[in-house]
């Protein structure tokens, strides 16, 4: 059959340069291989490999921006014979979005991914110099990897390798009647569009940050495996730290920011759920710090290589299995996300590569771990070494606990067998991460406070007690005064407390005494500093978080919850507010006065207006007023109901975080209010449900933009004051007009107060008018909001920020430090 | 035996040990029938919506009170009470995995995640009990 009005021009392209792209990564592979090969034997044959390997990976890069073009082509034109671009995007998509159709679906993802690493391939490629033949193999033997799985090929009926985001629709659908239909396309007008939870400014940058987070793990990876392959265990220290500093700013950037984008745009409540994508991103992080820092007491001693060796391999390890955890629906009933991907070929495949890359990582490594360089003797108790190693350890283990919790759906089919149950995730599941956790937490803070004291191999102990121990008395005023007047009740969330003002304390103190401000070498102290603050924000917005929108007033609230019943008191926290009609919440009063759709035509949701105002307790009068607008997508893509997003009043020391969860369909909105009629005189009054209107005068000088006045008309407007509780509002002028025999009205309304005037008749002998008044019956309209106080959640993001920037001044001191032997290379000699 | 040795044993010991703790916290998957058997220990529960009955959400009585029927695996019909706003679009779930208890006749929930048939859109997950 004919099919008509179909592109497949862009598709085929792009489906050449998958081809292409996979092609070239494997003969870069190849020739990077042979250059390592051949290196000490023969050399020209060696550069000439290199120099194929190199124009291969440049040739894999152009190819894989080729897909990048075609498939953005096909999305920005809305060709929607493409499945792609039929299931991501639609029409009325802004610009601002298109790239965000990229990682909504799994190929895109993918595609991200393989970007990244051409791009940081191509740094390493101009940098790593002698290692370059090797790392770059391990590069683009991943790259071999990734394209596969853009590949989309059958193998017989069953097997499929990879999925091209090139298929066509009627391809995908295949079967679906309307493709019996050689003119279908001019029955597919729109796309179905993209997930509403992602059409928000973080999802346009936080998956990019996360997803190069994620591809740059790949690089102190390839240069450990190097380094293993060629038993050269020095040239690759500086690239290994500078890359492991970098990986740790971006990805611990891109954790971040997904938990801005959760707390900013999610209705969970909150910046972090140990939620199983969460911690798998955070999994790979925590092995990472670990290495680095192993690998900077290797630097400086000789020690502990073949625990950075483990623990950097284990971290890109963790990248790909966290991949497989949640992007093959493993993880099933536990997970929010829980992308249900592909299926089974995807599985596979995903299996297939971590297994290759384990056999690989881990032959390499056991076949070297005997001659791998060790130090002789034990390291003293007071140096930096031994504590750096220990915190290294806390780390791992830490990361253990949270993947086998994570790996719950993964290993519970084996529970089955052995225990007959079937194991769930605990009831509270954050609680269960959180007991673990703290103890973690309260750890590396107090290691992270006192590690940079002490010097490397032998330490003058007497001096360091001395500024620990002042320190330390500082950190615990200001973590007592802090935790009595924010009433920190749990003693693990004290000692956190203290642990965590330690650290800032005892880091600053370094920063500037010891190291006197030198800010390039300061990277670390600032650190220790931003994760330490982070701990304080943590505990502050998380342990202190508050629910003001709790519907049984008058309940006490009890945070202990230790019965059900309380659990369920707890749960309430979901207030409804009618139109107009004021609730107190927390120390705010909340009105919700009404909604109205987005003015831009190109945004679909619907806006709730919430006033607030906070009265002073003792004088009540009113000190604080604001308004929020949470949002919601009203019934999106055919579903019934609403998608919330939050509204938040930022104040430096705390926000107001306010959704909604469930409000009238505006179409569906029935008006049960009916006018009633009053006769005036001159300074009567007509009372209404929150306040009252006086009527002051008829006034035949009409001035009234809605009327056009013509030949013979009689006009005239009645003008009233209208009161509230707190006084005089505003003035509403209904207006009566005679215009032949007939008399018209055009009536006058206070829509936030929900009243609607009429001037219907003027009765000239007793002096008085007749007026129709309507309220609008509130119950008619109300929303049901959830609201909450997130105190000092400004130190989390200053925190974050801090931290970053410590990662980053240490890339720059590192970088620019001279190559130069380490230290230790003597002794080793010797010793060996 | 060296320091760092002795260190990471004890440190391995912990870990161990905190591991087995943690499956005390571990809850399972049950039936209605089988959660029954003990009345207000929490548990999970897999079902599916029954589109039949009625189901009862009126935030103008109680904002936080979303009751429903679910079929567990089994084929036990309960009518289920979650405290919290009815999830959207949940008649359209083909599979509701939900925390509670059982208290008498009915199945208190205080999180409810759904399962939706349409491979496109993500899972969702409703949850009305504090955290």
């Amino acid at each position: 059959m004919e099919f008509t009005g179909e592109h497949l021009g862009p598709g085929q392209l792009g489906h050449f340069f998958v081809i292409t792209s996979f092609i070239a990564a494997l003969f870069s592979a190849f020739s990077y291989f042979k250059a390592a090969q051949t290196e000490t034997k023969d050399i020209s044959a060696s550069n000439s490999w290199l120099l194929l390997g190199r124009n291969g990976f440049i040739f894999h890069t152009a190819s894989i921006f080729g897909i990048f073009t075609a498939l953005y082509y096909i999305i920005s034109s809305h060709l929607f014979e493409y499945n792609y671009a039929w299931q991501h995007s639609s029409l009325a998509l802004p610009t601002k979005y298109l790239l965000s159709c990229f990682w909504e679906g799994q190929e895109g993802s993918f595609l991200l991914w393989t970007i990244w690493h051409c791009v940081l391939g191509l740094v390493v490629m101009a940098t790593a110099r002698k290692l370059e033949s090797r790392t770059m193999a391990i590069i683009s033997l991943v790259q071999v990897a990734l394209t596969t799985m853009l590949l989309g090929f059958y193998f017989g009926a069953d097997i499929k390798v990879g999925s091209t985001p090139f298929m066509l629709l009627r391809n995908q659908m295949a079967g679906a009647p309307i493709f019996a239909q050689g003119n279908y396309m001019s029955f597919i007008k729109d796309g179905n569009g993209l997930n509403v939870l992602l059409q928000n400014y973080w999802m346009v940058i936080h998956p990019p940050v996360l997803f190069l987070g994620f591809a740059s793990t790949i690089v102190p990876f390839a240069f450990v495996m190097a380094a293993l392959w060629k038993r050269d265990y020095q040239s690759f220290i500086k690239p290994t730290i500078a890359w492991s500093l970098f990986a740790g700013a971006v990805l611990g950037t891109g954790i971040m920011m997904g938990g801005a984008w959760a707390y900013e745009s999610l209705t969970f409540g909150g910046y972090w759920a140990w939620d199983p994508v969460e911690n798998a991103s955070l999994v790979p992080w925590l092995t990472l710090v670990a290495g680095l820092h192993t690998l900077l007491v290797y630097k400086s001693t000789g020690r502990t290589l073949g625990a950075t060796f483990i623990l950097l391999i284990l971290t890109y390890l963790f990248v790909w299995y966290s991949t497989f955890l949640t992007r093959t629906g493993v993880l099933g009933d536990t997970s929010v996300h829980a992308f249900t991907g592909e299926g089974k070929s995807l599985y596979w495949h995903l299996l297939v590569v971590l297994g290759v890359l384990m056999v690989l990582s881990i032959t390499l490594l056991s076949v070297r771990w005997k001659k791998l360089p060790t130090v002789k003797g034990e390291e003293a108790t007071s140096s930096r070494e031994f504590w750096m190693f220990i915190g290294s350890i806390i780390l791992l283990l830490s990361a253990f606990q949270i993947i086998f919790s994570t790996s719950l759906p993964v290993w519970a089919p084996l529970a089955k067998k052995i225990l007959n149950k079937e194991i769930a995730p605990p009831v509270d599941p954050v609680a269960q991460y959180n007991n673990i956790q703290v103890w973690v937490a309260i750890i590396v803070a107090l290691l992270s406070a006192s590690i940079l004291y002490l010097k490397f191999k032998k330490t003058e102990t007497k001096k360091v007690w001395q500024r620990l121990g002042i320190t330390g008395l500082i950190g615990l005023v200001i973590s007592l005064g802090i935790s009595l007047s924010m009433k920190i009740d749990a003693w693990q969330y004290a000692v956190l407390m203290f642990a965590a003002c330690f650290a800032v304390v005892a880091n600053i103190y370094y920063g500037i005494a010891i190291q006197k401000g030198s800010l390039k070498k300061m990277g670390a102290s600032i650190a220790h500093l931003g994760f330490a603050l982070m701990i304080v924000g943590i505990i502050l917005s998380s342990y202190k978080k508050e629910v003001i929108s709790i519907n049984t007033l008058g309940v006490v609230m009890d945070f202990g919850k230790k019965t059900q019943a309380e659990n369920i008191r707890e749960s309430r926290e979901n207030v409804l507010l009618f139109l107009n009609t004021p609730v107190v919440m927390g120390e705010y009063t909340a009105t919700y006065k009404g909604d109205s759709a987005s003015t831009d035509p190109g945004d679909p949701r619907h806006y709730y207006r919430v006033d607030y105002e906070r009265r002073d307790s003792i004088t009540k009068k009113v000190v604080e007023k604001f308004s929020l607008y949470p949002d919601a997508f009203i019934n999106p893509k055919g579903q019934q109901g609403l998608s919330a997003n939050p509204s938040s009043k930022h104040y430096l020391s705390r926000d107001v975080f306010t959704f909604i969860t469930s409000a009238i369909d505006p179409s569906k909105r029935t008006d049960t209010a009916s006018y009633k009629t009053y006769i005036v005189h001159k300074g009567d009054s007509i009372y209404f449900n929150n306040g009252y209107m006086v009527f002051e005068n008829v006034d035949g000088k009409v001035n009234d933009p809605r009327y056009q006045p013509e030949q013979g008309d009689l006009a005239v407007t009645a003008t009233m004051d209208v009161y509230d509780a707190s006084g005089l509002v505003k003035k509403i002028k209904p207006l009566y007009y005679l215009r032949g025999q007939s008399s018209n009205y055009i009536e006058d309304t206070l829509r936030d107060m929900g009243i609607y005037t009429r001037f219907s008749r003027v009765i000239p002998e007793d002096n008085a008018i007749e007026i129709l008044l309507k309220q609008t019956n509130p119950k008619d309209d109300y929303i049901v909001l959830k609201a909450m106080v997130f105190p000092y959640i400004n130190v989390l993001w200053l925190g974050t920020a801090v931290m970053v920037i410590g990662f980053l001044l240490s890339i720059w001191y590192r970088v620019g430090q001279k190559e130069k032997l380490p230290v230790f290379s003597d002794d080793l000699t010797e010793k060996e | 035996m060296k320091k760092t040795h002795i260190v990471l044993l004890v440190l391995v010991a912990a870990a161990v040990c905190v591991i087995v703790s943690m499956f005390g916290d571990f809850s399972t998957y049950e039936t209605f029938a089988s959660a029954s058997k003990q009345p207000g220990k929490q548990y999970h529960v897999i079902g599916f919506y029954e589109k039949t009955m009625a189901t009862e959400y009126d935030p103008l009585k109680d904002p936080n009170h979303f009751s429903f029927f679910v079929k567990d695996k089994s084929g036990n019909l309960r009518k289920v009470i979650f405290n919290g706003a009815k999830p959207t679009d949940i008649e359209k779930s083909e599979q509701v995995v939900m925390t509670g208890y059982i208290d008498g006749e009915n199945f208190h929930c205080s999180k409810i995640q759904m399962k939706c048939p349409s491979k496109y859109k993500k899972d969702q997950i409703a949850v009305g009990g504090a955290s």
